[in-house]
């Protein structure tokens, strides 16, 4: 099953880009997801909230990706995936210990891809929201 | 259940068929959910690291069995890359915050996290075997 995404612009008074992922993140695509937030960055996005909701799967890849995004948003250099995660200790200097960053945020995971996410110790690196409406709001 | 195998190029865009058919081995074998997306799991980042550390991207196959024996599920990746065995790749130390975590080693730990062995050998002739096992019920490690 492939990835799609769909892209909306939402949020009050703070702009929202809702970013849905239906299908599967995996080797295959997810560097195609990192140039897609590149490009929702170059066009002004600041703050990204991934709907989860229509992703039955997440690979570690998909796990960089995730990553690499929270990268984009806070406006650093496009990661190099050669090196993994090995250029991302920049990210996050400005935060307080403890303190979860906000720009990227996400909804809805269903929880296969929750267990994913809390078995790398990614869920901390997120603030997960039950639903889409609910993310929105946060922002 | 009889052994089921399938064979894909060394592609990623093969991963989703490989999944496809873990998950349908798994369900026709009537495998609990936590069960069936713990072997998707690790068949998914094994034969990952096969496509993209074994053969760098180069040509090449790989043969993904499954079996099942007194309950447990038996998962065979078998491939004909230079030697590599991901047993032996150190577990990440997640108690480092993830934005300040080393590279690598995520496959291999969702890998160790979703299968209760997880076992190397070579392959006659050239290339490398991996066996992992996980039981159709809760995983030992999880059992406490």
């Amino acid at each position: 099953m492939a990835l799609t995404t769909t892209v909306e612009e939402a949020g009050g008074a703070v702009p929202v880009t809702v970013v849905a992922l239906d299908g599967e993140l995996d080797a295959s695509n997810f560097e195609r997801l990192i140039d897609e937030a590149r490009g929702l960055y170059e066009t002004g996005t600041r703050r990204l909230l991934l709907d989860l909701s229509g992703l039955t799967f997440l690979a570690s890849s998909g796990l960089v990706a995730l990553h690499s995004i929270v990268r984009i948003m806070h406006g650093e250099p496009p990661p190099d995936l050669e090196s993994g995660w090995g250029a991302l200790h920049t990210i996050g200097l400005d935060l307080e210990h403890g303190e979860t960053q906000r720009e990227v945020q996400l909804a809805a995971p269903q929880p296969g891809v929750a267990r994913v996410l809390q078995r790398t110790g990614l869920d901390r690196l997120f603030v997960v929201h039950e639903t889409r409406a609910a993310g929105i709001a946060a922002f | 259940m009889q052994p089921r195998h399938l064979r894909v190029n060394a592609d990623v865009d093969e991963l989703a068929d490989v999944r496809r058919f873990v998950r349908d081995a798994a369900r026709d074998a009537e495998a609990p959910i936590e069960c069936l997306d713990d072997l998707v799991q690790a068949v998914d980042e094994a034969a990952t690291n096969v496509i993209t550390h074994g053969y760098r991207g180069g040509p090449g196959w790989l043969d993904v069995g499954v079996g099942l024996a007194d309950d447990r599920f038996v998962v065979t990746i078998e491939d004909a890359a230079p030697a590599f065995d991901p047993t032996a790749v150190p577990a990440p130390d997640l108690g480092v915050p993830p934005l300040a975590r080393r590279p690598g080693g995520m496959g291999v730990h969702l890998m160790r996290e979703a299968t209760d062995e997880l076992a190397y050998r070579p392959r006659p002739g050239g290339g490398n075997i991996l066996t992992m096992v996980r039981s159709r019920g809760p995983r030992r490690k999880e059992k406490g």
